[in-house]
């Protein structure tokens, strides 16, 4: 019994030492937050190519500048470890100036050969810029060191507007721990593979090949050239500390960053109640628990411009929704505004009108051509017009099909997106209430729900949409694979609906427009051409709704003032960024 | 038909007429492990070969969800597609049988393959550092609650006409009726937010250097105590009410009477009804304890406590097979062991076991 007695009280003692340590730090004090990219997982190895690795964008993980989300131009940057760059009105060309102080966590420089590796490294995990592929439209043709601080990097001949931002987002390594992945060959084969025939076909193998062997490249421990650097994780949380050898430390306030893992957001809420979280990425909230966060002390929201909507979106292939008038019946009778006071309250604004574009960057696109879009408001009686319009009969107040078949709406959702669920909910009370037998059904999660569209089995489901501020991104989404067109090899090509994933199942052409082609050509146009494009594609989906815009995200932070300030106002272009960029930009200050 | 089991734990059809006895050589207790063995590693197979097909068969294709949680995350669609492009080189390709051939075949060299959810890392490497954070505290609840349930279920028994014994009766039953998750909710908006004394999620505060030192120590346990103390109260109950029908039965039997007659002690009563009524709460004691390799679920997920459960849960919602199956494989291992053992523990603490029921 004594023993007992004294494991206890050891343990009560141990655990007010825990208590009384816990936090205590020197001035900076240590700055708490939540990845909202990625739940945290100690296994992966410390390395930025691993998608789970062990690293921060933004604090440890750093890239040549950071994306200011601007509404309408995607090639503005803050600077990163580039302190400047320039590029032809082409983008042919783009010379990218290093930070002159840069160094990384070991005191080594960073230098152009760190970025030069770093483009290798990422030939192996191809997209972008840096693919391998023969014709692929926006891919770096070479890669060229001026001089230890300056990097020149070229174009192929198949130019892509998107080069600049895609060279700036690159991630950049240290050539000394991560050199030895490339073989010493590796650029002369890079040369091979750009070629055609049997041996470039071996060399994009071979680079190919070493993809694996980056991702799971596994150093000893972190070298960061970012304003922090890993000190140690494990499953609950990362630990960085400050590399006192970043090019603007003077800036950076806080002496330590804990990173904290979360498992669902109901983690999250609890964080936020308890008030531990200096700076938390939105997560959908009960009003309920919304009260609570409020209410907690130094707790406060900064909001902003988050490119991405939430949209109904409809399988063509299927009857009646490959009838434009039902799809405009639905929109007059579906209230956007209740829809969105019922699932997102905080975080979303009601769609102007169904573009494909938020309605903040729509009005930047489209001026006073956005007033002459149809907004839909709600409307029975043109609903009714258009359901007639559509062949559709309403028989003992119920609308069915023209042959006394039911009409059945059937609207489905993944289960576990809250808001979602609310959202379709709201939806299918409404449209009940005009007649109309819908109801909402559930996927057991988003993979089985995102595998069920895209092989058809859904009539009608939700699609997030308006992903800018690229146009192409933007309209990607709307005429893209999910409808139909892929780009293979510098080459667009339009499946049937059905097949390769076509689960929108629009026609290729409508009223002698191609939606696929005028999307894929914004890639490719000049700013004057892009306005134009947005404004035909806004037009045509505004007329022919293969989704109905319901309500257009907010950007929603949390911050808590109690312990730090000098948090980005809202609406700023910072808000998108983690806070270890908001540090970089000298934005957060100890209170 | 009725089986009978004999002493060296064979089993003879008392229909079938009476053979010449054939003697058989080794120890009967190692060839009874030796039985176990076989029968183990086949259930394991089979366990293995049915969970296997069932994965593989589970709806929800996880290169799309990738691709979908990329463009989400703000990745250019071409970016996005090579990404899981990239990643999905780590999933098996082939039929099914030549997956399933080369899974069995990567098993028999204790290769369970990478996980695709934490691509390049093995999943042994995944599960082993999961159920070091698991088996200690879910071990921690099973014992508390076991020796808190038995200990209290025995006094239940005696004293089920007194108030206490009411009173224990339904702490049993009403904790016994309250869900896990619901129990690990209360405890955490109790604990951390009415009355915050103690840390909401993780197994340990990352701002102490790991290895034997006091903070370090400390907040292990810190953060170990609201699952271990869910995990308990969530079992408790069970073994309340268990170890409370046991003992009434046991009271009713012939030697508690014998030994009332006797005038023996209170005590020796006590030890008496105490040993004989527990027997059976052992095979469940053997059960949990081999059940505790699929982790507590629920409780790993509202404490955030990285286990075996939450690896499990996780797994599959990103239809990550390989380290699904590997997390499944475990379990099943060990829930043979723990079958094993507990027969062999029978047999060691009950007589009328090694006596093949004759006692």
């Amino acid at each position: 019994m004594k023993r007992l007695t004294a494991i206890a009280a050891l343990a009560v003692v141990a655990t007010a030492t825990a208590c009384g340590t816990t936090g205590t730090t020197s001035s900076g004090g240590i700055y708490t937050t939540i990845d909202g990219a990625k739940q945290i997982d100690a296994s992966a190895p410390i390395n930025p190519f691993n998608p789970q690795g062990s690293t921060f964008v933004g604090y440890d993980t750093m890239s040549l500048g950071w994306p200011k989300n601007d509404l309408m131009n995607p090639d503005l940057f803050y600077p990163g470890l580039a302190g400047s760059w320039s590029a032809t009105p082409d983008q042919g060309e783009v010379v990218i100036h290093l930070r002159p102080n840069a160094r990384w966590s070991d005191g080594k420089p960073v230098t152009s050969k760190d970025v030069r590796t770093s483009i290798g490294l990422a030939y192996t995990q191809g997209g972008s810029a840096y693919t391998v592929n023969a014709g692929a439209a926006g891919a770096a043709a070479d890669v060229v060191i001026v001089d230890d601080k300056t990097v020149k990097i070229t174009q192929g001949a198949n130019r892509s507007n998107a080069f600049l931002r895609n060279v700036l987002s690159t991630v950049v390594v240290p050539d000394h721990v991560y050199g030895g992945l490339l073989p010493a060959t590796f650029w002369r084969t890079l040369q091979d593979a750009r070629g055609t025939g049997p041996a470039a076909d071996k060399a994009k193998t071979e680079i190919t090949g070493l993809s694996q062997k980056v991702i799971t490249f596994s150093p000893r421990q972190d070298v960061s050239a970012g304003p922090f650097v890993l000190e140690r994780v494990n499953p609950g949380a990362a630990l960085l500390k400050r590399n006192p050898y970043f090019y603007d430390a003077a800036k950076i306030v806080p002496d330590k960053v804990k990173v904290l893992n979360y498992t669902g957001n109901e983690q999250i809420w609890n964080y936020l109640v308890s008030g531990k979280l200096d700076s938390a990425p939105f997560t959908a909230v009960p009003a309920a628990v919304m009260a609570r966060i409020k209410a907690t002390a130094g707790n406060e929201i900064r909001k902003g411009y988050s490119p991405v909507a939430a949209s109904m979106a409809f399988n063509q292939s299927r009857k009646p929704y490959d009838n434009a008038h039902v799809r405009r019946a639905l929109a007059y009778l579906i209230d956007r505004g209740q829809v969105t006071r019922v699932a997102s309250p905080e975080a979303g604004t009601p769609s102007i009108a169904t573009t494909g574009i938020h309605g903040s960057a729509a009005k930047a696109w489209l001026g006073p051509g956005l007033a002459g879009l149809n907004p839909y408001n709600v409307d029975p009686a043109k609903a009714d017009q258009e359901l007639r319009a559509a062949g559709m009969v309403k028989r003992k107040g119920q609308w069915g099909f023209a042959d006394g078949k039911p009409w059945q709406v059937r609207l489905t959702v993944p289960a576990e997106f809250s808001d979602w669920v609310a959202a379709a909910k709201s939806i299918t009370s409404q449209l009940n209430d005009h007649g109309i037998d819908a109801s909402v059904t559930t996927s057991a999660d988003y993979t089985l729900y995102l595998e069920e569209l895209a092989s058809g089995k859904l009539d009608v489901g939700f699609w997030l949409m308006a992903l800018g501020p690229s146009p192409y991104n933007i309209y990607q989404r709307l005429y893209g694979s999910a409808n139909g067109w892929s780009l293979l090899a510098g080459r667009l090509t339009h499946s049937p609906p059905g097949k390769d994933g076509n689960w929108m199942g629009g026609p290729e052409k409508i009223g002698g427009v191609n939606p696929g082609e005028l999307t894929n050509r914004l890639n490719l146009a000049t700013p004057e051409e892009q306005k134009k494009i947005v404004g035909t594609l806004a037009r045509l989906t505004n007329e022919q709704l293969p989704v109905i815009q319901l309500y257009d995200y907010v950007n929603t932070q949390f911050v808590n003032t109690s312990r730090y300030t000098g948090w980005p106002p809202h609406d700023s272009e910072a808000l998108r960024l983690p806070a270890g960029v908001w540090m970089q930009l000298g934005m957060i200050e100890k209170k | 038909m009725k089986l009978s089991a004999t002493r060296d734990g064979t089993r003879d059809d008392p229909a079938e007429p009476q053979a010449a006895p054939v003697a058989k050589k080794g120890h009967p207790v190692r060839r009874r492990l030796a039985g176990h063995l076989v029968r183990g590693l086949v259930m394991i197979w089979v366990v293995t070969t049915i969970s296997f097909v069932i994965i593989r068969n589970i709806p929800g294709d996880p290169v799309r969800g990738q691709y979908e949680a990329l463009i989400e995350r703000g990745m250019s669609p071409e970016q996005a597609e090579r990404a899981t492009a990239v990643l999905y080189g780590f999933l098996p390709t082939g039929t099914l049988w030549e997956q399933y051939v080369g899974y069995m075949k990567a098993l028999l060299h204790l290769d369970l393959g990478q996980s695709l959810s934490t691509p390049g890392t093995e999943v042994t490497t995944l599960l082993g550092s999961a159920a070091s954070w698991t088996i200690l505290p879910v071990l921690g609840g099973t014992l508390l609650s076991f020796l808190l349930g038995v200990t209290l279920g025995v006094y239940a028994g005696i004293k089920r006409a007194g108030k206490l014994g009411d009173l224990l009766t339904i702490s049993g039953s009403l904790l016994h009726g309250v869900p896990q998750y619901v129990l690990g909710l209360l405890m955490l908006a109790i604990f951390t937010t009415l009355w915050p004394i103690l840390p909401a999620g993780g197994p340990v505060d990352v701002e102490f250097p790991p290895g034997l030192n006091g903070p370090y120590l400390a907040s292990l346990v810190q953060h170990a105590t609201l699952p271990v103390l869910t995990y308990a109260l969530a079992s408790y109950g069970g073994w309340v009410l268990a170890m409370k029908s046991s003992v009434a039965t046991v009271l009713g039997d012939d030697f508690i009477l014998a030994a009332e007659l006797r005038g023996l002690s209170r005590w020796v009563l006590f030890r008496y009804v105490a040993r004989n009524a527990i027997l059976p709460l052992f095979t469940i004691l053997a059960l949990s304890l081999g059940m505790l390799f699929g982790g507590a679920i629920f409780i790993e997920r509202i404490f955030n406590y990285p286990g075996l459960g939450l690896l499990l849960v996780d797994s599959i919602g990103a239809r990550d097979y390989a380290l699904m199956g590997g997390a499944f494989l475990v379990t099943t291992i060990a829930v043979v062991i723990a079958n094993i053992a507990a027969d062999l523990l029978y047999t060691v603490i009950d007589p009328r076991v090694r006596t093949g029921g004759a006692a």
